[in-house]
């Protein structure tokens, strides 16, 4: 079966660095905005805990009034992302060929599982909203969104962790490649909620310092974030048929699992590298034609010693790797997708955005990136391995005009 | 080039009617009654008090103490079937080269009595520094596959699919498809979910809970029954299956995936996401309807989905639709949640091998707008070589599985 060209000719975002490319791209070249979160409806922290949040958003300015009431934040963050960047393709698309929907979020809805259960505990099983539990089944941001453009092809959620929208994007590449679709908007979502970054502190991941500062030997842990991105990927003779703008072309993906993590055994990389190959192979390139890897890096010094071990292996430790969480904030299922967003802005710019600070001591064995700089790019690795084993690798290629 | 045939090999069961194939099966054939008053959760604030719980479930039978408490009851289920499955499937993964197997897991809530643990706690103590630290990395949903990969050291390509009560069919689908495209030799595929106290609640202030047992497609049929489990399927290519003598029970030919997009949590009245799922299933499977001989339902027993699954049935298979036999297993085990379509399927396959359909029980009345052959009550020895099995979810997500006794 000969494998079809798959390319992104579509975004929509709803991100801490904007809400389209043209932002994104200003924002990689700016300082990042962190705020604070400290309550929510059924219980808050001390004191506020950092985080990044889109910095201009307003979901009823996006979507208008109706039928808000009753949506989350997760899905506020989905349907305003995809109002954005689809709308006018939803809507001018015939009902039968109208996209699919596949969306990564490592915890979907879960302010509003948590707060159901709260209800449940503080008010009685018997008085909580009833309307309220549709929001605590993982896949709810996305049923919403085929609710609202009728979407009838495709709803499907992915749930990998960090790598959840990275692994979105395979598993809807790999539905193209099967034919069953013409298209299919994919892509990462995340929330900031009161549970996750509760899970965090407990779990000793979070930064006491709010500081953001990937592969540092002295990486203190995350700061959280949250956002969408989404992408309109489709075969490109659709593209070219329709005189579509391609972004790029996903030229090679794979994805697989580190057993030797969570277990207190040491990784040797070896999963990872097998990805990376897979993903080289099926783009047809050498390891080496890679310009940059675009990590999934994020300050916590488990996951970015993982990583930059694995980046080493699979494609040596001379090639740029930036980690854009920098600029976001651990977005969990969003970030892997915010990742590629980021990397075809740079693509664009012939551009490495780097970690937007001063150069710290890293725990190499890599060569992260500071501030940023100018090069032809054609190939980009965007790659995630977290510490909870999960491997994921998308290779995009430039598109010659 | 020739499509690979994709064949299952393996399964593994856990359900309110039993643990283990034989179990599972002599009770289903039996038409035993797995809906129950509740003995591990406290139903007494709540309107209905039965529901579907796995009693003999021995975590002990499968992982150590260390091994249980690292993981989520979710996770203690797809474990313990991903055993029963791969010793079913007579399958040495030592032979076998790990990052060339995948894992394709589905569910509904995940591991939701963690997190229901965790708040329990905070409430209790309020102080959340009672949470013990290593909690949190239990209740993520992918947590499930990781910790069936960890277990057996398998490297390959790991999903988590959570598209609820039709996850099941979305992760052996995805491994149907991973096979066929190369990526992988074979795939350790199905779904699991636990009881959950956010389900139960949410189902019952729905309205939507049976206040006794499940009678899909009876005319006096009262709601659904939540429960738990989980279906584990070993899925692998013919020819590697055949080479290495493997038993098995049947083919995968082909899915259909769909969505209502109409409302959350029920179904479209016209059954366009069925519709939709069922026709793609059959298209992609190459059968006509003519060729189904029986069709597993979602049947839940609500009134609205077993009305609007009939008027699907009828819609796409047209006028053998009512000599098609279709039967609901969640008349005996109630709804596991995310892992109902895969034992769904699991039991699709047993019937396949036994070529016996298994029945509806508790059905009394017959419902004119439920006019199918819902195979009352006894389970039918008949002829079995194409069969489909359905699955539709909160959030409008529906799905078809076309299977097959192995041909040729």
């Amino acid at each position: 079966m000969k494998r079809k060209r798959i390319v992104i000719t579509g975004i929509g975002t709803i991100s801490p660095l904007g809400n389209d490319l043209n932002e994104v791209t200003a924002s990689l070249v700016t300082p990042p905005r962190q705020t604070t979160v400290q309550t929510f409806p059924f219980h808050s922290f001390d004191k506020p805990v950092s985080c990044f949040k889109p910095a201009s958003y307003d979901p009823v300015a996006i979507l208008g009034k109706k039928g808000l009431r009753t949506k989350d934040d997760a899905t506020k963050l989905l349907l305003s992302a995809a109002e954005l960047g689809f709308k006018t393709l939803m809507e001018e698309c015939p009902e039968e060929r109208r996209p699919g929907l596949c969306i990564g979020t490592a915890f979907g809805s879960v302010q509003s599982i948590g707060d159901f259960l709260s209800d449940s505990i503080v008010n009685g099983v018997n008085t909580v909203n009833p309307q309220a539990f549709a929001n605590t089944v993982i896949n709810a941001p996305a049923g919403n969104a085929n609710i609202r453009y009728l979407a009838r092809n495709l709803s499907s959620t992915i749930s990998t962790g960090f790598n959840s929208g990275l692994d979105a994007i395979i598993y809807a590449f790999d539905l193209l490649q099967r034919g069953y679709l013409e298209q299919i908007i994919a892509g990462g979502l995340e929330e900031i909620s009161y549970y996750a970054l509760l899970g965090c502190m407990r779990s000793g991941i979070l930064s006491p310092t709010g500081a953001v500062r990937p592969f540092a030997d002295d990486g203190d842990g995350i700061v959280m974030g949250e956002g969408c991105a989404l992408f309109l990927m489709e075969p490109v003779e659709t593209a070219q048929k329709r005189g579509a703008l391609i972004h790029a072309e996903i030229a090679g993906c794979a994805n697989g699992f580190d057993p030797a993590t969570g277990r207190g055994k040491t990784s040797d990389g070896s999963a990872f590298r097998t990805v990376v190959s897979a993903a080289c192979a099926q783009a047809e390139i050498d390891p080496g034609s890679i310009e940059f890897v675009a990590s999934g890096a994020s300050g916590n010094p488990a996951g970015d010693r993982l990583e930059a071990a694995g980046i080493a292996a699979a494609v040596g430790s001379g090639t740029p790797v930036v980690a854009y969480k920098s600029y976001t904030g651990e977005c969990y299922g969003a970030s892997g997708a915010i990742s590629v967003l980021c990397a075809l802005a740079d693509m664009k710019k012939n551009r490495i955005s780097g970690i937007p600070a001063a150069p710290y001591s890293s725990i190499g064995p890599v060569r992260p990136v500071f501030g940023g700089m100018d090069a032809t790019i054609r190939h980009v690795l965007v790659s995630s391995f977290s510490c909870d084993g999960n491997c994921s690798a998308i290779i995009l290629k430039k598109v010659n005009e | 080039m020739q499509r690979k045939r994709v064949v299952i090999t393996g399964l593994g069961l856990i359900t309110p009617i039993g643990c283990g194939i034989d179990t599972f099966w002599k009770a289903a054939v039996r038409g035993e009654n797995g809906i129950r008053p509740l003995r591990n959760f406290d139903a007494s604030e709540h309107r209905t008090k039965t529901g579907g719980e796995v009693l003999d479930f021995n975590a002990d039978d499968y992982l150590s103490k260390s091994e249980q408490a690292r993981m989520g009851r979710s996770s203690q289920f797809a474990l313990a079937a991903t055993k029963m499955a791969l010793e079913d499937a007579r399958i040495d993964l030592s032979q076998h080269d790990h990052s060339r197997i995948g894992i394709s897991m589905g569910t509904t809530m995940g591991e939701p009595q963690i997190l229901e643990q965790a708040i329990k706690i905070k409430y209790a103590a309020n102080e959340a520094e009672k949470i013990p630290s290593t909690l949190p990395r239990q209740y993520p949903c992918a947590s499930i596959p990781a910790n069936i990969a960890r277990y057996f050291s398998i490297s390959g390509p790991h999903i988590m699919i959570p598209t609820a009560c039709a996850a099941g069919n979305y992760a052996i689908g995805y491994a149907f498809d991973m096979i066929q495209l190369g990526k992988i030799d074979a795939a350790i595929a199905g779904g699991s979910d636990p009881f959950s106290g956010i389900a139960f609640t949410g189902f019952n202030r729905l309205l939507a809970t049976t206040p006794d047992v499940a009678r899909p497609f009876d005319k006096n049929r009262s709601g659904m029954a939540v429960s738990e489990g989980a279906g584990i399927l070993f899925v692998e290519e013919l020819d590697a299956a055949q080479k290495r003598n493997a038993p098995i029970y049947a083919e995968i030919r082909g899915y259909g995936l769909g969505c209502d997009a109409f409302k959350m949590t029920i179904p479209d009245p016209s059954g366009s996401g069925g519709i939709v799922a069922l026709k793609r299933g059959l298209e992609h499977a190459e059968v006509s309807p003519e060729s189904i001989d029986y069709i597993c339902a979602h049947g839940t027993g609500t009134v609205e989905n077993d009305k609007t699954e009939t008027l699907i049935v009828k819609e796409v298979m047209g006028g053998r639709a009512k000599s098609i036999s279709m039967s609901s297993i969640k008349s005996m085990i109630g709804h596991t949640m995310g892992a109902a379509s895969a034992v769904e399927a699991a039991a699709c396959a047993l019937m396949l091998k036994h070529q016996i359909a298994l029945p509806t029980i508790n059905y009394n009345e017959p419902d004119p707008e439920c006019d199918i052959d819902c195979i009352p009550n006894t389970a039918r020895p008949m002829k079995l070589g194409t069969i489909i099995s359905n699955a539709y979810a909160f959030a409008g997500n529906t799905s078809s599985l076309v299977l097959s006794a192995l041909k040729g």
